[in-house]
C-alpha cells in the first residue's frame, strides 16, 4: 500500500462529509416531522422543527467556511475538486430543504384552527414519505459513491409531481366552505414546498453523478441518465 | 520544550527555561580556546620561515650585486661578455633570453592552446583520449634536461637545415617543447572552468561548435589561459639545463656575433646560462657579477610578468 | 533537406500568417472553447519515441502531438524523462555522448532525425530556454545580437534587439543600459533576457525547461504572463515541476511517470496526454489522478 501524502487534507475532507451527512439527517428529519405535526395536529412538534433548523444552519455555515478555506489553501484538483464542488452544492440544497421544513411547520401553526380534509392530508403524507425516501437515497448514493443509486432519483420524483399537480383539483373540491378553502390553499403551498424538497433531492443526485463521472448532466423528469 | 543540555559550553539549561541570563551564559561559551591560538601561531611561524628563506637569499644577492650595478650602471647591461670582470656585461644574455622567449611564445602557445581546445571541446571521452591526457600530464613532469637531449637530436642534428644547428632557434624550440605540456594543462583547466551552461546557451540559439568556442568559451577562458602563459614564461626564462645541451655558449664569444640578428643565426647565450658560467669562474670578482646578473634576471622576469598581467586585465575588462 | 523551400533560407522562417487562420488567438484564457483548441494544426508529431544513453533505455513509448500556437506542458515526478524528451525536440541530445533516439519525431511533417538534417538549423527554428538563466557574460546587446549575427542577419540589428527585448517584456527595464553586462540583471530579468535571445533568431517554437525553477514567485508570474503573450506568435513546450503552473498556463498537459523494471532499472514514459482542464478535473488514468491530487506516495 503506497504511503498516503496529504493525509491532513484528506482527513479534513472526510470530516466535512461527516458534517454533511449529519446535516442531511437533520434536514430529512425536519421534513418528516413537519408533515407529521401537520397531519397529527401537534404544535409542540412544529415548534421543535422550527427550533431544530438552527442545527441545520450551523452545519451549513461550518461547511461553507471550511470549503472556502480548503479551496484557497489546498488547491484541490481532479477527484478532490469534484468532491469539494459536490459538497458545496449539496450543502446549499440541504440548507434549503431545512428552510422548506420550517415553512411547512409555520404554515401549520398559522392554520391550526382551520377545518382540515382527510384526503388532502393523506396525499401530503404520501408526498412527504416519498421525498424523504428520495433524500435518503440521494445521500446514500453520495456516501456509497453509488452511480446506480443516484440515477434512480428522477423516476422517484414522478409520483411527487403527479401528486403536486393533483393538489389543485383537491383544493377546488373545498370551494363551498370559505374556511376550508383557505386551509386548502395553504395546503397547496405545503405541497409546493414538498415538491421543491424532491427537486433538491434530485439536484443532490446530479452532484453525485458529476462527482463519480466527471461530467455534469441534468436529470430531467422524462429522460434517464445514459451511462457515461 | 526542547532540552538544551547539549549547549556545548557546559551550561545545562533547565528544560523550560529561556531566562535571559541562562541564554547569555550559553552563548558566551568558553572565553579562551587554547587550541585555536596555538594553531594560529604555528601557521604564522611557517609563513615566517618561508619568507625568511626568501629574504635571506635575496638579501645575499642584493648585498653583493647592488654595488656592482651602482658602480657600472647601465654599462653593465650594454656591454658584452668578457674574461675581465670589470669589462663584462649581460647584454648578450638579455638578448638571448628575449629571443628564446619570443620563439617559445610563437610555438608553444598556439600549439598548446589548440591542443587543449581539441581535448576539451571536441574529443570524445574514449580510452585512447584518456590515455593521451595522462601522457600529457606525465610529460609535464619529465626533467627538462631530457628535453635537452631531445632537442639536440631533433632540432640541432636532424633539422639542421631548418634551424641552423646550434642556434637560438633550436634552443627556443627545445624550450617550447619543455613548456608545451604545461600550456596544455593550464589551458585545459581554464576551458573546463567555463560553465557548460554557456555552451548550451550558444548551441540553443543555433551556433556551430566552433562558433560557440570562438565567441564564448575562449573569451571566458582567456584569463585562465593568459595565466598559464605567464607561468610558461616564468618557467622558460629560468631554464638552463636543456639550453646547455643545445648550444647556449658558456664562455666568451666574439664581439662580431653580437646584437639581435647576430645571435639569431649564430652562437647565443641566455641570462641563466651566463649566470651559471660566471659562477664557475675562478676569479672571485665574478661572484659579485653573478649576483648583479641575478638581479637583472629577476628584473626581466618581473617586467615580463607585469606586462602579461596588464594585458590579461585589459582583456578581462573588454567584455 | 526538405521539399519545402522554407528551410532553405535562414535566418528568417516564413510562417503561415496568423490572421489567415480562422482561429483568432489574441489573449489566451480558459474561456476559449475546447473545439478551438482541437482544430489547431500539429507542429510536432511524436510516435513511439525511445531514448537511450549508452545503451541504457531512459524513455520509451512516448507518443503525442504538439499543436501550433498552444502551450503544451510536460509534468511528472523527477527522472521520468520530461527533459530528455524536450531536448529531443531540438536535437540538443546530440551533444551528449552515447545518446540514441529512436522512433518518429516530425516537425511540420519533416523527420528531424533523417539524414541530411542539420541540427544547427533545427536549433535556430526550435529555440530553448533553460532552467537556470544562462546569459553570455557579455553586454545585453551582444547577448541578443549573437544569434542573428551568426545566422547571417543583414538587417538593422538595433531594431531587432529592441523588438526582441520588447517581445520579452524587458525593453523598458534595460533600454538605457544595453551595453552593461547581462550578469548584473536580476534572476527574473536574466531569464527574460534569455527568452529575448531565443526570440531574436525568429524561431517557430520555444522550448522551456523549468524556466521558473530558480525564480521568486513574482518573477515567475511575470514569465507566465509573458508566455500568454508569446503563444500567439510561437508554439511553446514547457517542462515544469510546478503543477499549478502547468494548470494555470498550458492548453494541453502530458503526464510522465517512471516505470520500474524487474531489475530495478527505471524508464520514463507518458501515461496520459489531454487538454489541461481534463487532466486537472477528470483525469482518466489513476496514476495521473494520484499525481495531480498529491496522493502520489
Amino acid at each position: 500500500m503506497r504511503e498516503e501524502t496529504r493525509r491532513r487534507f484528506h482527513d479534513d475532507l472526510a470530516q466535512l462529509q461527516t458534517t454533511l451527512y449529519r446535516e442531511a439527517d437533520l434536514a430529512t428529519a425536519g421534513v418528516a416531522r413537519s408533515v407529521e405535526a401537520l397531519v397529527h395536529r401537534n404544535d409542540d412538534l412544529a415548534h421543535a422543527v422550527i427550533d431544530g433548523d438552527d442545527d441545520v444552519d450551523e452545519c451549513y455555515l461550518d461547511i461553507d467556511r471550511h470549503i472556502l478555506e480548503m479551496i484557497a489553501l489546498q488547491t484541490p484538483v481532479a477527484t478532490d475538486l469534484r468532491l469539494v464542488s459536490a459538497i458545496l452544492h449539496t450543502n446549499l440544497h440541504l440548507e434549503r430543504v431545512g428552510d422548506q421544513a420550517v415553512n411547512i411547520a409555520k404554515i401549520f401553526l398559522l392554520t391550526q384552527d382551520l377545518p382540515t380534509d382527510a384526503t388532502i392530508l393523506s396525499h401530503l403524507q404520501e408526498m412527504s414519505d416519498i421525498v424523504c425516501r428520495m433524500l435518503r437515497t440521494a445521500i446514500d448514493s453520495f456516501v456509497r459513491r453509488d452511480l446506480e443509486l443516484c440515477v434512480r432519483l428522477p423516476e422517484m420524483d414522478d409520483p411527487v409531481d403527479l401528486l403536486n399537480r393533483g393538489m389543485y383539483l383537491q383544493v377546488l373540491r373545498l370551494a363551498d366552505d370559505a374556511a376550508a378553502l383557505e386551509w386548502g390553499i395553504q395546503m397547496n403551498v405545503v405541497a409546493r414546498q414538498l415538491e421543491r424538497v424532491g427537486d433538491n433531492a434530485v439536484d443532490i443526485a446530479e452532484q453525485v453523478g458529476f462527482l463519480l463521472t466527471g461530467e455534469f448532466r441534468e436529470f430531467t423528469d422524462a429522460s434517464h441518465l445514459a451511462e457515461p | 520544550m526542547a532540552r538544551r543540555s547539549d549547549l556545548g559550553s557546559g551550561v545545562v539549561a533547565i528544560p523550560g527555561t529561556t531566562a535571559t541570563h541562562v541564554v547569555r551564559a550559553a552563548l558566551r561559551g568558553k572565553r579562551f580556546r587554547v587550541g585555536d591560538y596555538v594553531v594560529q601561531i604555528l601557521l604564522l611561524m611557517t609563513l615566517m620561515i618561508a619568507l625568511g628563506v626568501l629574504v635571506v637569499l635575496l638579501g645575499n644577492v642584493a648585498i653583493r650585486g647592488v654595488p656592482v650595478l651602482e658602480q657600472r650602471g647601465t654599462n653593465f647591461l650594454t656591454t658584452t661578455n668578457s674574461t675581465l670582470p670589470f669589462l663584462a656585461g649581460v647584454k648578450q644574455g638579455i638578448i638571448g633570453s628575449l629571443e628564446l622567449l619570443v620563439i617559445v611564445l610563437i610555438f608553444a602557445i598556439p600549439l598548446g592552446v589548440g591542443a587543449a581546445v581539441y581535448l576539451e571541446e571536441y574529443a570524445k571521452d574514449t580510452r585512447l583520449n584518456r590515455l593521451l591526457v595522462t601522457n600529457v600530464r606525465n610529460l609535464a613532469g619529465v626533467p627538462s634536461i631530457v628535453y635537452g637531449i631531445l632537442g639536440l637530436i631533433i632540432f640541432v642534428e636532424f633539422l639542421k637545415p631548418l634551424t641552423g644547428g646550434l642556434t637560438v632557434i633550436s634552443g627556443g624550440l627545445t624550450l617550447a617543447v619543455v613548456v608545451l605540456p604545461i600550456v596544455i594543462i593550464t589551458s585545459s583547466e581554464a576551458l573546463r572552468a567555463v560553465p557548460n551552461s554557456i555552451r548550451e546557451a550558444g548551441f540553443g540559439v543555433g551556433a556551430t561548435r566552433w562558433e560557440v568556442i570562438r565567441s564564448h568559451v575562449l573569451p571566458s577562458a582567456a584569463p585562465g589561459i593568459f595565466t598559464g602563459a605567464i607561468l610558461t614564461l616564468a618557467r622558460a626564462i629560468g631554464e638552463t639545463a636543456p639550453l646547455l645541451l643545445v648550444g647556449a655558449l658558456l664562455g666568451f664569444f666574439a664581439p662580431g656575433n653580437v646584437g639581435f640578428w647576430g645571435q639569431l643565426r649564430g652562437p647565443y647565450t641566455s641570462l641563466p646560462t651566463l649566470i651559471f658560467s660566471w659562477s664557475t669562474q675562478p676569479n672571485p670578482d665574478f661572484r659579485n657579477l653573478t649576483a648583479a646578473a641575478i638581479i637583472v634576471l629577476m628584473a626581466v622576469l618581473l617586467t615580463v610578468n607585469a606586462a602579461a598581467i596588464v594585458l590579461r586585465n585589459r582583456y578581462e575588462r573588454k567584455w | 533537406m526538405s521539399e519545402s523551400g522554407e528551410y532553405m533560407d535562414a535566418p528568417t522562417v516564413t510562417r503561415s500568417d496568423p490572421s489567415e487562420r480562422s482561429i483568432h488567438l489574441e489573449r489566451r484564457g480558459r474561456e476559449r472553447p475546447e473545439e478551438v483548441l482541437e482544430d489547431a494544426s500539429f507542429v510536432f508529431e511524436i510516435k513511439d519515441l525511445e531514448v537511450s544513453y549508452g545503451g541504457v533505455q531512459a524513455v520509451r513509448n512516448v507518443s503525442l502531438n504538439v499543436y501550433e500556437n498552444q502551450i503544451t506542458a510536460l509534468i511528472g515526478p523527477s527522472g521520468c524523462g520530461k527533459t530528455t524528451v524536450l531536448r529531443c525536440l531540438n536535437r540538443m541530445n546530440d551533444l551528449i555522448d552515447g545518446a540514441r533516439v529512436e522512433g518518429t519525431l516530425r516537425y511540420h511533417g519533416v523527420d528531424l532525425y533523417e539524414a541530411g538534417i542539420d541540427p544547427v538549423e533545427v536549433r535556430r527554428r526550435i529555440g530553448m530556454v533553460f532552467q537556470k538563466p544562462n546569459p553570455f557574460p557579455k553586454s545585453i546587446y551582444d547577448n541578443i545580437a549573437f544569434g542573428p549575427k551568426i545566422a547571417g542577419f543583414k538587417g538593422n540589428m538595433g531594431d531587432l534587439v529592441e523588438e526582441s527585448l520588447t517581445r520579452a517584456a524587458l525593453w523598458d527595464e534595460v533600454k538605457g543600459k544595453l551595453k552593461t553586462s547581462a550578469t548584473e540583471l536580476s534572476g527574473g530579468q536574466q531569464q527574460r533576457l534569455c527568452i529575448a535571445r531565443c526570440i531574436a533568431v525568429q524561431p517557430d517554437v520555444i522550448l522551456m525547461d523549468e524556466p521558473c525553477a530558480s525564480l521568486d514567485p513574482i518573477a515567475t508570474l511575470k514569465i507566465e504572463e509573458l508566455m500568454y503573450q508569446l503563444v500567439s506568435h510561437y508554439t511553446i513546450v514547457i517542462v515544469t515541476h510546478n503543477m499549478q503552473q502547468a494548470a494555470r498556463i498550458s492548453d494541453r498537459t502530458a503526464f510522465f511517470t517512471v516505470e520500474v523494471e524487474d531489475d530495478g532499472h527505471r524508464v520514463g514514459t507518458v501515461v496520459e496526454y489531454d487538454l489541461t482542464d481534463h487532466i486537472f478535473t477528470n483525469p482518466k488514468d489513476p496514476r495521473t489522478e494520484d499525481y495531480v491530487t498529491g496522493r502520489f506516495g
